[in-house]
């Protein structure tokens, strides 16, 4: 608490915490890329958001000042995406090859007196979500969605969406878990229903904004039990408050403790509505076909990572990383992760099953995207169990280095699921603008009309399901190994990993039945041809997908682990 | 007065809202359920704010989850709206269409 400070100490306190020291000095260094040299202001780690703000604002003083004719809205938006995204690879190289011995610097490092945190994980996810961003506004620009007319507003939304998200992967404070978590979703709900006049797109975003706002007021009053009880809603703090809330000697199920296991519960749904976890997955499949498929792609790829980000920084704040290996909460969270590895199994299951009876391709892909977060949060599962395991593992480096490994496999599944989903989706949309349907069974024949389509779909496709050598197998492989090795601390852990693996098998036949209209049925008579000419933007745009699933797979699924293997360990420094 | 009055103020409106959503069969009305549980919280903020260590936190979080709960009404009363004019109800149960 601040209360011995006069109101202007205060004042400047914020100044040099929002500015820094010598702003200008760093950012000279940061830019020419000589020296890793280091912020010390919020501003400039903030920087890469700052151009995302920046961007909506100039897409609508284009609007304002009735400049589209001149420069339209679709090249403001890719040109803003472009530059966040290299400002955001340019910190995420400064701050790999920070050295804290010579620099001085210590990560990680606070935002704007301590409501958000700017370490590796945070940079590593603004790349992860502006790279997206940029490759979903070249398909919109490809595609054609947004209208000359509409675009500035569609890409105010999207953008708006995306600061929502960069805020969620760096949120600090339980305050802005739930800023982050509606500015993401309340732009969300608008793109859904962007194609006003249909019945089906403005009855998805009537479900969306309904079931979405409730889960948010769950979860907004799980947070005001947690912060009101632990007397803090900044994330450091929130691990040594709960242990002394709850105090040392054997846990017993009084008034607190239930209180702050129903706070937590309440948390993880807002926190499983954006997932798409069972039992919360439901609007999912009905937002999908509703909404345009590119904004379905966003969605499923975009509001995952950022969610699964948020998720990891939720949950290790009330585990803390730095206290002895025997908190009073140990057990509780032990069960607690294995308590999601088995709603990971259970929601796992659930899409692949329902995926079988679908037509749609949307809704097909919705019902993956729901079982793929499935997966994913099997490594969240396995991380809490490794982490936990005190009285198996006494030594904590021990089991932080299993818990990062299990982070690290999470990271990378996210990584392929960006390339992999996208392809589906761009490849689906690229379908649709040609034979104006989204029914699987009007594919038949495209192998021979549009191989490079259909070839990239074979790609994604085979990556979902997880077959060698796409990349999809490779994050399998990885998230499947964290909990085998979960599986030495309690048999469950075991048992999710082998629903796991029949639900691989599972998944094949529905992707398969895809394929089989693409490249065995015969084209339906007097279906319209797709055609997209060979060396075209799409015909680029689509191959270069399937290549760089093929190449995470490959060549690169080396180094990009060992990426994603350095960026969980800095969440634990 | 205690703090356990002001934060039974905040469970009654919380249920009361829950219900709400969970009951009504007019949008707008699962709208102001979703309401009614916002300001639940908000009152179990400003109670803690006062209360326990939580202090100006509380206060500050609750000024910044009244202006979202304004944002986030003003986008689902416009997509109520558009989900009017191509069905010509809000009644939620007539959002059928997509299912399966």
């Amino acid at each position: 608490m601040v209360c011995d400070m006069n109101f202007s100490e205060l004042l400047s306190r914020v100044v040099q915490d929002t500015v820094g020291n010598n702003p200008f000095g760093d950012l000279s260094g940061v830019l020419s890329g000589k020296q890793p040299t280091f912020m010390d202001g919020s501003l400039l780690m903030f920087l890469p958001e700052l151009i995302v703000v920046g961007t909506i604002l100039a897409l609508l003083f284009v609007r304002l000042l009735d400049l589209d004719k001149v420069i339209s809205g679709q090249s403001v938006a890719l040109l803003g995406a472009t530059v966040a995204l290299l400002v955001a690879v340019v910190q995420f190289l400064a701050i790999k090859n920070l050295d804290p011995s010579t620099s001085g610097v210590v990560l990680p490092k606070t935002m704007f007196t301590g409501l958000l945190v700017y370490d590796a994980f945070t940079v590593f996810f603004k790349v992860f979500l502006l790279l997206f961003l940029q490759l979903v506004v070249y398909l919109t620009q490809l595609t054609g969605l947004p209208d000359r007319d509409d675009a500035p507003d569609f890409y105010t939304l999207l953008f708006g969406s995306t600061l929502g998200m960069l805020l969620m992967i760096s949120s600090n404070n339980l305050l802005m878990v739930f800023l982050g978590i509606e500015m993401t979703s309340v732009p969300s709900y608008a793109m859904v229903g962007f194609l006003k006049g249909r019945r089906t797109s403005s009855e998805a975003a009537f479900k969306y904004v309904v079931y979405g706002a409730g889960a948010a007021g769950v979860m907004l009053y799980g947070i005001s039990l947690m912060a009101g009880l632990l007397g803090t809603a900044s994330f450091p703090e929130m691990a040594a408050r709960l242990n002394l809330v709850i105090g040392s000697g054997p846990l017993k199920l009084d008034a607190t403790l239930l209180t702050l296991l129903l706070s937590i519960v309440m948390i993880l749904v807002g926190i499983a509505f954006k997932l798409s976890i069972f039992p919360f997955h439901f609007w999912g499949p009905d937002a999908f076909e509703g909404a345009a498929t590119e904004v379905a792609g966003f969605l499923s790829v975009a509001s995952k990572g950022a969610a699964f980000a948020l998720l990891i920084r939720v949950l290790l704040a009330l585990v803390g990383i730095d206290q002895a290996p025997s908190g009073v909460m140990t057990p509780v969270f032990f069960y607690l992760g294995i308590a999601i590895s088995v709603l990971a199994a259970v929601t796992a299951t659930f899409g692949n099953l329902a995926a079988y009876s679908q037509n749609n391709i949307k809704r097909l892909l919705a019902y993956s995207t729901i079982a793929h977060a499935g997966y994913m949060l099997m490594a969240v599962g396995a991380m809490m169990v490794l982490l936990n395991a005190s009285k198996h593992v006494p030594d904590p480096a021990a089991r932080w280095e299993l818990a990062i490994r299990a982070i690290e496999g999470l990271l990378f599944y996210l990584w392929v699921y960006m390339f992999m989903n996208l392809g589906a989706f761009a490849v689906a949309a690229l379908i649709r603008n040609e034979l104006f349907s989204e029914d699987i069974t009007d594919f038949g024949g495209l192998w021979t009309q549009a191989p490079v389509l259909s070839f990239t779909m074979a790609c994604c496709m085979f990556s979902l399901i997880g077959m060698p050598p796409f990349g999809g197998f490779t994050g399998k492989f990885m998230v499947f190994s964290s909990l085998f090795q979960a599986g030495h601390y309690h048999w469950a852990m075991w048992g999710v990993l082998a629903v796991a693996g029949i639900n691989t098998v599972f998944s094949l036949f529905y992707y398969v039945r895809v394929l089989k209209f693409m490249f065995i049925a015969p084209a339906k008579d007097g279906a319209r041809r797709v055609r997209v000419p060979a060396w075209s933007a799409a015909w680029f745009f689509v191959l270069s997908l399937a290549v760089l699933v093929l190449l995470t797979g490959m060549w690169g699924a080396a180094p990009l682990s060992a990426t994603a293997h350095e960026v969980a360990a800095a969440l634990f420094p | 007065m205690d703090l356990s009055s002001y934060l039974l103020v905040g469970a009654v409106l919380f249920v009361a809202g829950v219900v709400c959503m969970a009951t009504k069969r007019n949008g707008i009305g699962v709208l102001m359920g979703v309401e009614l549980v916002l300001n639940g919280a908000n009152i179990n903020f400003v109670a803690f704010a006062n209360y326990t260590r939580l202090g100006l936190d509380g206060q500050v979080i609750s000024l910044f989850v009244i202006v979202l709960a304004a944002a986030e009404a003003a986008v689902a009363l416009a997509i109520a709206l558009s989900f009017y004019n191509n069905h010509l109800t809000i009644d939620v149960d007539q959002a059928n269409q997509l299912q399966g």
